[in-house]
Parts: C-alpha cells; structure tokens; sequence
C-alpha cells in the first residue's frame, strides 16, 4: 500500500516535472524573442525579426513527412515598415499575453485573445485578423498555439475503454476511464495534455457526425470492436488531430475515418492524415497511417445509398483536389474520380434506409474487415 | 397662267441684324443684358490696348424703375480711360451696323465693332431710348450725342449734341435696354470677375442694380505689348479674299483732265513756258524714281501719244489693249476715234502693262502676304503650273480657283507670323492665378505660336491646386483673346481635351481643389456660334491645349508626389509614436526587464530625417 502510494507520488512529481520542463523551454523561447526586440529598441534600431513565408508558392508537399510543409522561402517583418507597424505590434503583444498564459498557467481561447487584446489598447478588426496574428506566432517560433494554452473554442468527443492520467495544475496524477461516461469526453486542453495509461481498444474510430457517434455508443462499438470513438465534429481540430496521434504513436493503435460519402468528407479524412495547408508551419498534428474506409463514391452503388446531386461548389471542390499532390494515386484519386462521375453524394445516415442499425451491424464490420487489407 | 413676280428687295445690314439679333447674343432679356455688357467692356478695353493706356473701365447697370419686375429696362453705362473718338466717328460709329475700326488682321476681343451697335439696336428696339455717348479724344473737349439708329436706312440720326471741357480722354457709352438682372447677374459677376483674372492690368469696377459694388483692382503694371497689324497669310485666304486682293493691286487708267494735267506739270517741276513734248519726255525721265504711279501712267501714255499737254488735253483714251499693244483715243478736234501700236521693247510699255493687267504673280505673292519670299513666291508659281509673270489681273476665275487651292495646299510657306497675337504672358497669368486663388501649387506655360487654316494662335495655359480653390474640380477658366467664355460649355474643345485627361496618372484623385486657365489667342477664334462662347476642336488647337496640359499636369504631378511623400512621412512618424512605445512595453516584460528600452532615439531620428515642402514663394499682395 505504501509502496503503491510513494510510487503515485513519484509518478506525480515525474509529470509536474515533465510538464515544467516544457514550460521553461516555451517561457526561454519566448524570453529570447523578447530581449531580441528590446536589446534593437534600446540601440536606436527598429526591430525585426524573419517570419516563414505562408504564402501558396511557400507551401509545398514533403513525401517523406506525408505532409504540406512551408518551403524556405522566408519574410522579414519590420516595425519600420508602416504598412507592418500595426500587424508587428499586434504580434509583440500576443507574444506577451503567451507568455503571461504559459507563465501562470491558465488557457485561453482563440476568441478569448481576440477579447483580452482589447484590455491592452491593441487593436484588432476582427477574430480573423487576431487568429491569423497566432498562426504568425506558431511561425515564428515552430509551435503550436496549444503550447501558449490558446486552444480552439471547438470541442470534439472521445468514448471508449482509455484510461489518461491528467496533467494540468491541480489534476496531476488523477486518473480517469473515458467510458465512464455515455455522452463522451470532451477533447479539451486537460485531455490532450494528459498521459495516456493504458486501453484495451484495437483500434480508432474517428467518425465526422456527432449524431453517428451517439449511435455508435448506442451500439456499444466499443466493446464489439474494441475500439476507441472520436467524434471529429466535421473538420477535425488541432487538439483532436493530436490526440488521434497520440493514440496512435504511444498506444500503437491504428486509425480509421468514417465520413459523409462526398468530396468533403474525403478531404476531412486527408487532413487527419496528412494535415492541411492552413498548419503547413507545424508538425506533430499528422496520422500519416491513418485509413479513410468510407463513405466511398463506390459504396453509393455498392451499397445502393439515397442520394442527393451534387452542388456546384461540390463539383468545384472535386476539381480543385484533383490538383493536390496528395490526390494522384491509390483510393483518394479513384473515389474522387467516381465522385466527379457520379456528380452524386450520400450521407453516413443514409445507411438507416435500410434500418438503424444497419451501419453498425453490415457496414462497420465489412469496413472494418477491409482496413486491415488498405 | 399668271406669271409670278418675286420681289426683291435690298435690306440694310440694320434691318438683316435686327431680324436675326439672336445671331449676336440678343436672344433674351437675360442673355442681352449679359451680351450687352460684354461689348462695351470689350470695346473699352480693346481700345486701350490699342493704345498702351492701363484700362480703367467703370460698368454701371442701373435699373429705370427698381420696383418692376424683371424683365425691365436697364441703363447699362460702360466709361473708360481710352483714346476716345473723334466727334465726326461718334455717329457713323454708334448708330451705323457694320461700321468700326477693327478690320484689320490683328488680335482683338471683337471682330467689327458689331456688337456694341446690335446692343444699341436692341435697347433702341426694347425701350425706344437713343444710345448716350460722351467722349474725348483730344484731352480738351467732350463730345456728347444722344443717337437713334434709323434701321431701315442704316444711319444714324443725332438727336442732340453738346460739348463741354474736361481734361482726360475717354469714352463713355450708355444705353437703356430690357434686360433681367435678376437671372443674367451670376454671369454678368462672373464675367468681370473672369475678365479682371485675364486682365490682370485693368481696373474694373462694377455697380450693380442692387447697390452692391464689384471692384478688381489692376495688380500687374504692365500692358503686354499691343499687337502689330499684318498681311494674311496664304493659307488663310479664300477666292473672294484674293480676288479683292488683285482688285486693290490693280490701278485704274486715270481721267486726264485739267487736274491731272496740271499735277503733272507740277510734279515734273516744269514751269509754264517749257512744254514741249520732248523737253515733257527728258524730265520725266530724270525724275522717273519720285514720280507717282499715276504721274509714270500718264507719262508712259504721253510718250506713246507723242502728245505735249495742250494736245493731251483734247482726247480721251478709250482703250488700252496690251496684247494686241494698241492704244486708241477719241480725239475731239477731228471728232474720230484714233488707233496707234506702241512699242513693247519701250520702257513705258510695262508700265502700263503692270497697271492694267495688275501685279506678276511673284510680286502679288511677295509684296501682299506674309512669309513669302521670291524664291519661295517662283517655287510656288510652279507649284500651281503659272508662269511667275504671270498677271494677276488676266487671271480667269477657274485659274483664281487654281490659284486658291494652291495657296492652301503649298507646304513650303513658313508659319503665320505671330506677331499680330498679344498673349498676356506667363507671368502676369500666374501672378493673377495666385491673386484669384491663393493656391498652394501653381504652373503657367506659354505654347509657342502656332496656325490653323493660315491664322496664327497661341495657347496659354495655367493650373493650380490647393489653397482657396474649391473642391470639385477641375473647374476649367477658358478664355479666347482675353475674352472669358461663360456659356455653352458642353461643346468646347478645351473641355473635351480636360475631360480626355486620365488625372488619375497626374496623382489627382477625387474631387480635387483644382483650376485650370487655357487661354487661346488668335486673328479668328473658330468659335462653334456666331454668340462666341465655345472654341470649335480644330486638330492643331486641340494638340496645343494638349500639349500645354500633359506640361503643366506633369508639373502638378510632381508637386502632388511631394505632398504625398510629406503626408506620408507625417503618418508615418505618427504611426511611429503610436505603436512604437506599445512594443517596447510589451517587450520589456517578454525579455523579463524592469526598466523601458530607449526607444525615442529612432522617434527622433525619424522626424528628423523628413522630407520637407518648398513653400510656394512670395505670394502676390493684395492692393
């Protein structure tokens, strides 16, 4: 009992120790940004500092990483510059605020920064520009926002037999089963930062739908499966794409998509695997291995699914993929290609036709049965 | 059938003006009233132009009964300092249309003096009242006439005349006329205002009906020079033109009546006594160089006649054929008429020639239009395959046509001398700009001469920007030979080469505090209407108002990039002070400091290194 208990405390200050260590590695980044800027300031120079370039033409697709990445190309941003005066302000601040956040350790949103610029005379026009400042931040210094404690306000779900163990100031070393509760764990900045203990699941499921995901609750997926279910909530947030690696690197489990049978749907499949262009400037959000099982083009006719036409932004959409690197071969360039065939798309519920069980019971396993051979 | 008789009768130029006033600007009472004002104002200061005297030009419009409603009759007196007009020219000159002084080639405001007699006509015609006219042309007396115009007969009829002593010359002109002030008002200030701007060496002063008083002061000294009158230049004239060109060349064979005779006699220096053919002949041919023409004529027909004075006087010469050279003469002693051959090898035989067959060619071309010179006057006559002696008066009508279409089409004539246009000059057209308008920018440009169909022009242009002009702009100033065009504005070439003017490539956006004076001077402005308010887009004219903006805008242009660098370098330097101390206060914190960099060094450092506007140098006082 005893030796159980001393060993918790170990286990304890080994991960406040751990969730220092990165503390301090962020606070000296930013330290040095900051005495870089003062030292110029007080030597009568404008300061600078290089930014990558995320401009289309620096954005380019490294095969080796299986995903986008900024090229070389590299700007220089000047407070002497008028036209960068504003936007180099803007940033110096929210270097500043990160800082304050990472220090005392309290999160943000991304529309909490939007807010709390205010306070400090900083102006922004809108969400969008003070957003677009924090991708300029995890440029300039290689890191994710979620470093700085600025999460996305989105939250995704997660269900299944994991136990985690929290990190965050107040938490550490509380544990906690993430199928205790049947409406899912929200994916939020304690998850994502917790230490992943232990699972019996085989595999993950990420799933686009938060309807489907009930469902797949419902049905106990979980345990028939022995899986772990992932609500994307449509596009897949940074803190999820994270836990899906995670998952996936330190629990050794493969990953499976399931989305809407159309264009976009492929696409939020390709960004769990390979990422987006948007977060070309970062690595670490990427589940290379990850495997889209469906809905497929071809499973419309295979499995004889209600459709609807696509739209015109549909048919656009499916031409301006066709384009991506990614896209040239193996089953995302065949189901694309029947897609713009078909100029049809189905939904994940359109398997209910044919009752509502039927996706859990006919289609999941058939699906299941063919990632192991993708 | 009855056949029908047309009748036909010869109207008076009073009668043709008087049914067709609208020609001149006398459409309405307020357009009349306007039109009015123009002429006599133009008239007062053409005529001191005409002789270097600084125009002062008072304009009184009065109405007969402030109580009317307008349309009612006005007195519209203009007085200047003028040279005046001798009393016998007072009536012709007033009550005759079609009489004045301005017929020459030159530049002046108006062509014929037409118009201040339409304005008499019509104030005659709207309020039965005589024309009021007071002058002095010799420092000592004033001639004053009340004149009612006769329109059916052209005359004029005095109806009262009296002198008195004064001690300046001058001219002053008063009329009563329908008129209506209350709409023609904004033009007629307009007008005086727009003119003292082109006359920046003229004081104007205008009363107006409702007490109000307009003065502009002169603020230029000097008077440019007064143009000089010249000979046409070949591409400017037509058939009709050139016809009555050989008409004033040509010299009639003279009466040789007791007059003439005695003439002779005394130009020769012969006394009484000594007049025997021969001795008639030696003296004539001594003298020939002072001789006159008409004395060589008579001479050259008395060496053929072999006639002494007393026989001269008893024939008549009926007819000088020079190309059968025969001369024939009624001799009253034998009753008969009589043939002799002359002699074409004599040296009097082309002296007849000359007067009855006119001028050569050549000597028409070199001695009555400007810039032909012999070499150019025989490269012409082969131009139009004539000989170069060719005479002008054996000239068929279809080789005057000949003659016409070649005078046009010749390219090798130089261009029209220039010295008949009086433009104001660049200096005292910016100095007025900067009076009018106190602008921040300023450029003048003074083109050099150039011709249309043989008439000579100049343009001069001026642009300003900024100071007390309004926004809204450009607003366009046109002039034409120191005359401001007020009306149909639409139609004008100057306009039309503004409005093709892309400002956006001058850095002139918006509704710019912007003006634009162009004025064109020539012997004839191609006005579009005989109202002379719009200058027609000849090809040459238009280039050279072109060719004066694209100048004077890329002046502008450089002016505006100046501004715009000193505007943005004051943003900037408040950018600077805005932002400047925010960064260095959240860098302070990043780096983990206490105390602020010292970030006024670059504030300072940048004011410092501002790029600063030349201020506009000395601005014009205002006397």
């Amino acid at each position: 009992m005893k030796t159980s208990e001393s060993k918790k405390q170990n286990r304890i200050k080994e991960l406040s120790k751990k969730a220092d260590e990165k503390q301090k590695k962020v606070l000296t980044m930013l330290k040095e940004h900051g005495a870089k800027i003062y030292d110029e300031l007080d030597n009568g120079q404008f300061p600078k500092f290089t930014i990558p370039s995320r401009s289309v033409s620096n954005i380019v697709y490294d095969k080796k990483l299986r995903q986008y990445i900024l090229g070389s190309n590299a700007a220089l941003r000047s407070s002497r510059n008028s036209a960068q005066l504003r936007s180099f302000t803007q940033l110096m601040w929210l270097a500043f605020f990160a800082n304050r956040l990472t220090k005392e350790k309290k999160s943000s949103t991304l529309r909490d920064v939007y807010y709390s610029s205010q306070a400090f005379g900083v102006e922004f026009e809108d969400q969008g520009e003070s957003d677009n400042i924090i991708v300029d931040l995890e440029a300039v210094t290689s890191r994710a926002r979620e470093d700085f404690h600025i999460f996305p306000e989105e939250r995704s779900s997660i269900f299944g037999d994991l136990n985690i163990e929290y990190t965050i100031p107040g938490y550490e070393g509380k544990t906690m089963n993430l199928s205790n509760h049947p409406d899912g764990y929200s994916i939020g900045p304690s998850l994502t930062t917790a230490e992943l203990v232990d699972t019996t699941a085989e595999i993950v499921i990420a799933i686009e739908k938060g309807g489907l995901f009930t469902r797949f609750v419902e049905e106990q997926v979980d345990k028939k499966f022995k899986s772990i279910i992932i609500n994307t909530g449509g596009q897949a947030p940074r803190s999820t794409r994270t836990l899906l690696k995670r998952l996936h690197d330190e629990m050794k489990l493969p990953v499976i998509v399931l989305t809407d049978g159309d264009v976009y749907g492929e696409h939020i499949a390709m960004v769990i695997k390979s990422g987006s262009a948007n977060a070309a400037h970062l690595r670490e959000l990427t589940v290379p291995d990850a495997k889209w099982v469906g809905v497929w083009a071809t499973d419309i006719e295979k499995y004889k699914l209600p459709t609807i036409p696509m739209t015109e932004s549909d048919i656009k959409r499916c031409y301006d993929l066709k384009k991506d690197p990614r896209y040239q071969d193996g089953v995302w360039k065949k189901e694309l290609d029947v897609f713009l065939k078909i100029k049809r798309k189905a939904e994940l519920e359109a398997f209910s036709k044919y009752g509502l069980t039927n996706i859990t019971e006919k289609y999941l396993p058939q699906k299941l049965e063919l990632a192991k051979s993708l | 059938m009855s056949s029908i008789k047309e009748k036909f009768n010869q109207i008076s130029p009073s009668e043709f003006f008087y049914s067709n006033r609208d020609l001149a600007g006398f459409s309405n009472p307020t357009r009349s009233l306007y039109t009015a004002v123009r002429e006599f104002v133009e008239n007062a200061l053409d005529a001191c132009d005409q002789k270097g005297i600084l125009p002062d030009v008072h304009l009184t419009i009065k109405a007969v009964d402030p109580e009317k409603s307008d349309p009612k009759p006005y007195i519209l007196t203009v007085k200047d300092n003028g040279p005046g007009i001798d009393a016998e020219h007072i009536p012709p000159a007033f009550g005759t249309v079609l009489y004045g002084s301005k017929f020459g080639l030159k530049q002046a405001r108006g062509m014929f003096g037409l118009g201040a007699t339409m304005a008499i006509l019509y104030g005659q015609i709207t309020t039965n009242k005589p024309v009021t006219v007071k002058s002095c042309a010799d420092g000592k007396i004033q001639n004053q006439f009340e004149i009612l115009l006769d329109i059916q007969k052209n005359k004029p009829v005095i109806v009262k005349h009296t002198t008195k002593e004064v001690s300046k010359t001058g001219l002053s002109v008063s009329i009563c006329l329908e008129g209506d002030y209350s709409k023609a008002g904004i033009k007629i200030r307009d007008y005086v205002y727009q003119t003292s701007l082109i006359t920046p060496y003229a004081s104007i002063t205008f009363d107006d009906p409702k007490g109000q008083k307009f003065s502009h002061p002169r603020f230029v000294k000097n008077i440019p020079s007064p143009p000089t009158i010249i000979r046409p230049h070949p591409h400017g004239v037509d058939v009709e033109r050139i016809r009555r060109m050989i008409v004033e060349s040509q010299f009639e064979i003279p009466i040789i009546d007791d007059a003439m005779i005695e003439k002779v006699r005394t130009d020769l220096g012969l006394s009484k006594k000594n007049l025997s053919f021969t001795s008639i002949m030696e003296k004539a041919e001594k003298k020939w160089k002072n001789l006159s023409r008409q004395v060589r004529v008579v001479i050259a027909l008395m060496s053929f006649l072999k006639m002494d004075f007393e026989k001269l006087n008893k024939i008549r010469i009926e007819d000088l054929d020079i190309p059968n050279k025969k001369l024939s003469y009624w001799d009253f002693g034998d009753s008969q008429s009589k043939t002799i051959d002359m002699d074409p090898e004599s040296q009097y035989y082309k002296q007849l020639t000359n007067t009855v067959q006119g001028e050569p060619l050549t000597t028409f071309l070199t001695k009555r239009f400007q810039r032909i010179g012999p070499t150019t006057a025989v490269k012409f006559a082969a131009f139009v395959k004539f000989k170069p002696e060719r005479r002008m008066g054996t000239l068929s009508n279809q080789e005057l046509v000949t003659l016409s279409d070649g005078l046009q089409k010749f390219e090798d004539f130089m261009a029209p001398d220039s010295s008949c246009l009086a433009p104001l000059g660049a200096e005292p057209l910016e100095k007025g700009i900067k009076k009018f308008f106190n602008p921040d920018f300023t450029a003048v440009v003074q083109r050099p001469a150039s011709a249309y169909s043989g008439f000579p022009f100049i343009v001069e242009m001026g642009i300003a920007y900024g100071g007390d002009i309004k926004s809204g702009g450009p607003h366009v100033y046109r002039y034409a030979n120191r005359i401001p065009l007020l009306y149909d504005e639409g139609s004008d070439v100057v306009l039309k080469v503004v409005h093709d003017t892309d400002w956006g490539r001058y850095k002139i956006k918006g509704e710019p505090p912007f003006i634009i004076v162009s004025h064109i001077c020539s012997t004839r402005i191609p006005y579009k209407t005989a109202g002379k308010e719009n200058v027609a887009d000849r090809e040459e004219i238009e280039r050279e108002l072109r060719l004066a903006l694209q100048f004077l805008s890329r002046k502008l242009a450089s002016f505006m990039s100046k501004r715009g660098q000193a505007e943005m370098a004051k943003k900037r330097a408040n950018l600077y002070a805005k932002y400047i101390p925010m960064i260095a206060e959240f860098c302070t914190e990043l780096a983990g400091k206490k105390k602020e960099p010292n970030y006024q060094k670059i504030l300072d450092a940048e004011k410092a290194s501002q790029p600063k506007l030349i201020p506009e140098e000395n601005k014009i006082e205002n006397k």
